[in-house]
């Protein structure tokens, strides 16, 4: 009776260990083709659209010391297709490996497609694959995005994934670009009262740049010269009601990233025009954001009033005049210089937005829903038809933690 | 030390019981409820709570005065043999369609999210399979082993509800009325079914050490339980804000989406393993109470036999319907709009029966000599 009681459990094991494979699902890593990126073109056939899609090899970079296989970091193909969905099955043509979406980072839109009115469209079908992670990135690019892949040979970092990894990560942390996840694409869509910023990339430089002032480029306009990638990340497209109606910079992208509350930027180097006399004519300042915004409105007339505070923490980080800021008056003089310098700013990319595009280029319409009790009267309100007309008063608060190396001690040093 | 075999301690019944109540968090009952009330959708398991809370409590008051009886024969004494097996047959029925179509839930879940192209007999067949092992091994065994799991279930939901925070906005509560007072009053009767598993768990009273414990477990776990959906459904709506009604399962999107910073990314997999396990003892108990309902009415004394056979029939309910949209769409929604309202009437005649049979004066008497 033992013995029969002993295989009896053996056998039962051996049938669970048949379960762990997953059924159908068994996943061989050999047989996977992992997608890091898509990208999405307009296609010359009608009702179609162009599909590229960037495979990092995995092999590749994987293998510690030497022994690195020969083969290339990636591969990547462009076809036409219906839509994402069917491109996925559409692809294994080429490829001989089972397509997984489960790495994929980035999602490039050429300006063409995004412009397209279809776009929403395409870009919706995106939900019903639950492969795709809502925490991929939404970009556009200058160029056709099947150009842009090809395009973009990263020197150093030639894993694809690592590469966009750290440049998406560095870029938001600096502020140049939008934390544009296709989780923020797809809920702003949804709330349909503010503009949603999307990424904006190139990967070809601009022939002759016009140059222009600290971060106030777009993508493929930093003039650099050097040995490096030509791919650029900065500033933003803009899109309203999920079709791309135009750029900002990445100065503006800066400032859109401080007002919105819900992105994690930590602290940018700005340049503030320099009050005190002197040939230099700007102080680089740190700007650090920790407190949150603090907004208040009146809606009841006709053009509603939204009054916006910024608490701004300051460390200057040059001092070109020499100025010493032991004293009160100097400490005012900048205090003042920061404030209206940021204030203009702010001012300057809202009333911009408000004129060109109609609405917000962050979730404001947030705040305006405390003063309503219901969803009903909230709609009936219009936020979107009422912010066109909506007076603006920005105001910073200033608070510098920090004035810098003290002057004298700099004077001593010299001599 | 050997436990005393055959009783649950307080402990293993509210562990029991928040598992059960508690999983309709993760699945796709706060897309409904989203729909229903928008984002005033978190007030309404607190105000169904309140609701249902009446009818429960006539009926734990009622059951307690039967010392370790439970609800079916309770009602069968109260209600006369013929009126009674009427009864606990309409209870059974219900209670039967509701786990085949939860069951069924859980199956679609897990093949949109997980198990794409394993077919879903096989997949219902493998969680059916889990289940009728738990129930056999009898209701001791599920305690021990939900009390052994409960702390994991509740601290992954806490820990994802830490990470969450990150990207929600907690301006998406706002307006606080969502879409009216009167809509959230109408939604929180609606939803009443939210609780109508404690209504099925008072058949596990004669497994109780005493009726004590039971009252004070039910109630335990009625308010944590009312809590965590409430918060579970607050977490959905800040992170989501009006996209949470058209996800429809927003548990398994919310674990897709975070991530434990940039190099841990990918981390669905480990509170997809502590979910199911979750869900297996759901359908255990769930099992085994229908087992024992259906033994009770038909006086079959080993009804532990019968919960293959069981389950069996509701795999093979719960495998009829076409697609998930006909599950949580027409079906679902059928069970619980009879189930809500049913048990709560069953409740309330099972309290006036007993005070007009004097059976509370009785009890009086009883305990002044």
């Amino acid at each position: 009776m033992l013995r029969i009681k002993v295989v009896c459990e053996i056998l039962v094991i051996f049938l669970m260990i048949s379960i762990l494979t997953g059924c159908w699902d068994r996943e061989e890593l050999e047989d996977r083709a992992y997608v890091i990126g898509i990208g999405l073109d307009r296609s010359e056939h009608k009702g179609k659209i162009q599909v590229t899609m960037l495979l990092a090899n995995p092999e590749v970079g994987s293998v510690q010391g030497g022994g690195g296989s020969p083969e290339k970091p990636r591969e990547i193909i462009s076809f036409d297709a219906n839509d994402i969905i069917a491109a996925k099955g559409t692809v294994n043509s080429i490829i001989s490996r089972i397509i997984s979406y489960d790495l994929l980072k980035i999602i490039v839109v050429s300006e063409e497609l995004a412009r397209d009115s279809r776009f929403t469209s395409i870009i919706y079908d995106i939900i019903n694959d639950k492969e795709i992670r809502m925490n991929a990135y939404l970009a556009v690019s200058n160029e056709k995005a099947s150009e842009y892949f090809l395009k973009n040979k990263p020197r150093m970092e030639t894993r694809p994934h690592k590469y966009y990894q750290y440049m998406i990560h560095h870029g938001i942390e600096n502020g140049l670009i939008p934390d544009s996840t296709l989780f923020r694409f797809f809920t702003t869509l949804e709330r349909g009262s503010d503009l949603f910023l999307a990424m904006n990339t190139a990967a070809k430089r601009e022939k002759s740049p016009r140059y222009k002032s600290e971060d106030e480029y777009t993508a493929g306009q930093v003039e650099a010269s050097g040995e490096f990638d030509d791919t650029q990340f900065i500033g933003s497209a803009v899109f309203k009601d999920g079709v791309m109606v135009g750029k900002i910079n990445g100065l503006e992208t800066v400032l859109a990233n401080v007002l919105d509350d819900s992105t994690n930027i930590k602290d940018l180097l700005v340049d503030v025009p320099n009050p005190f006399p002197g040939r230099r004519k700007q102080i680089a300042v740190r700007l650090m954001k920790r407190e949150k915004n603090k907004v208040k409105m009146d809606l009841k007339g006709e053009r509603p009033q939204i009054f916006i505070t910024i608490p701004l923490r300051v460390v200057l980080m040059t001092n070109p005049s020499k100025v010493d800021f032991s004293e009160k008056r100097n400490q005012e003089i900048i205090k003042k210089a920061i404030k209206t310098h940021t204030e203009n700013l702010y001012e300057k990319l809202l009333l911009h937005t408000q004129k060109e595009y109609k609405e917000a280029p962050y979730p404001l319409s947030f705040y305006a829903r405390k003063y309503f009790g219901t969803i009903q009267e909230f709609e009936k309100f219009n936020w979107a038809k009422k912010y066109q007309n909506a007076v603006i008063h920005m105001k910073s608060e200033i608070k510098i933690i920090d004035y810098g190396k003290k002057q004298s001690e700099i004077d001593k040093g010299e001599k | 030390m050997k436990q005393k075999p055959g009783k649950l301690g307080i402990r293993e019944y509210a562990a029991i019981a928040i598992l059960m109540v508690g999983s309709k968090a993760t699945e796709d009952t706060p897309a409904f409820l989203y729909t229903g009330s928008q984002n005033a959708a978190w007030m309404v398991p607190i105000l169904s709570a309140v609701v249902f809370f009446v009818p429960l409590f006539l009926l734990i008051k009622t059951i307690s005065l039967f010392q370790g009886k439970n609800l079916f024969s309770v009602i069968q004494q109260l209600l006369g043999k013929y009126i009674g097996f009427l009864v606990c047959l309409v209870i059974f029925i219900i209670s039967s369609l509701g786990i085949s179509y939860d069951s069924r839930t859980y199956i679609d879940i897990i093949k949109a999210f997980y198990f794409n192209s394993t077919p879903h007999l096989v997949l219902y067949a493998i969680l059916m399979a889990i289940c009728t092992y738990g129930a056999k091994k009898g209701i001791q065994h599920i305690g021990s082993v939900s009390y052994l799991i409960v702390f994991y279930t509740l601290l992954s939901g806490y820990f994802i509800f830490i990470i969450s925070f990150q990207d929600s906005n907690f301006q998406a509560i706002l307006p606080i009325w969502g879409s009216g007072i009167p809509r959230i009053f109408k939604e929180s009767i609606h939803r009443l079914p939210l609780f109508a598993d404690f209504f099925l768990l008072t058949m596990l009273i004669p497994y109780l050490k005493s009726s004590k414990e039971f009252r004070k477990g039910t109630w335990i776990a009625y308010s944590y339980v009312t809590i965590h959906i409430s918060t579970a459904i607050l977490m959905f709506i800040v992170l989501f804000d009006r996209s949470s009604g058209a996800i429809g399962y927003p548990f398994h999107t919310l674990i897709r989406y975070i991530s434990l910073g940039n190099y841990i990314p990918n981390v669905e997999i480990i509170f997809f393993v502590i979910w199911i396990m979750g869900a297996f003892i759901r359908f255990t108990a769930f099992l085994y109470v229908n087992a024992l309902m259906f033994g009770y009415m038909f006086k079959i004394k080993d009804f532990e036999y019968l919960i293959p056979s069981l389950a069996a029939i509701y795999l093979m309910i719960g495998i009829i319907p076409e697609s998930s949209m006909d599950v949580s769409h027409d079906l679902k929604p059928m069970v619980q709009s009879a189930a809500g309202p049913a048990f709560a009437a069953i409740s309330l005649m099972v309290w006036i029966a007993a005070l007009l049979k004097g059976e509370f004066k009785h009890a009086k008497n009883k305990s002044g000599l």
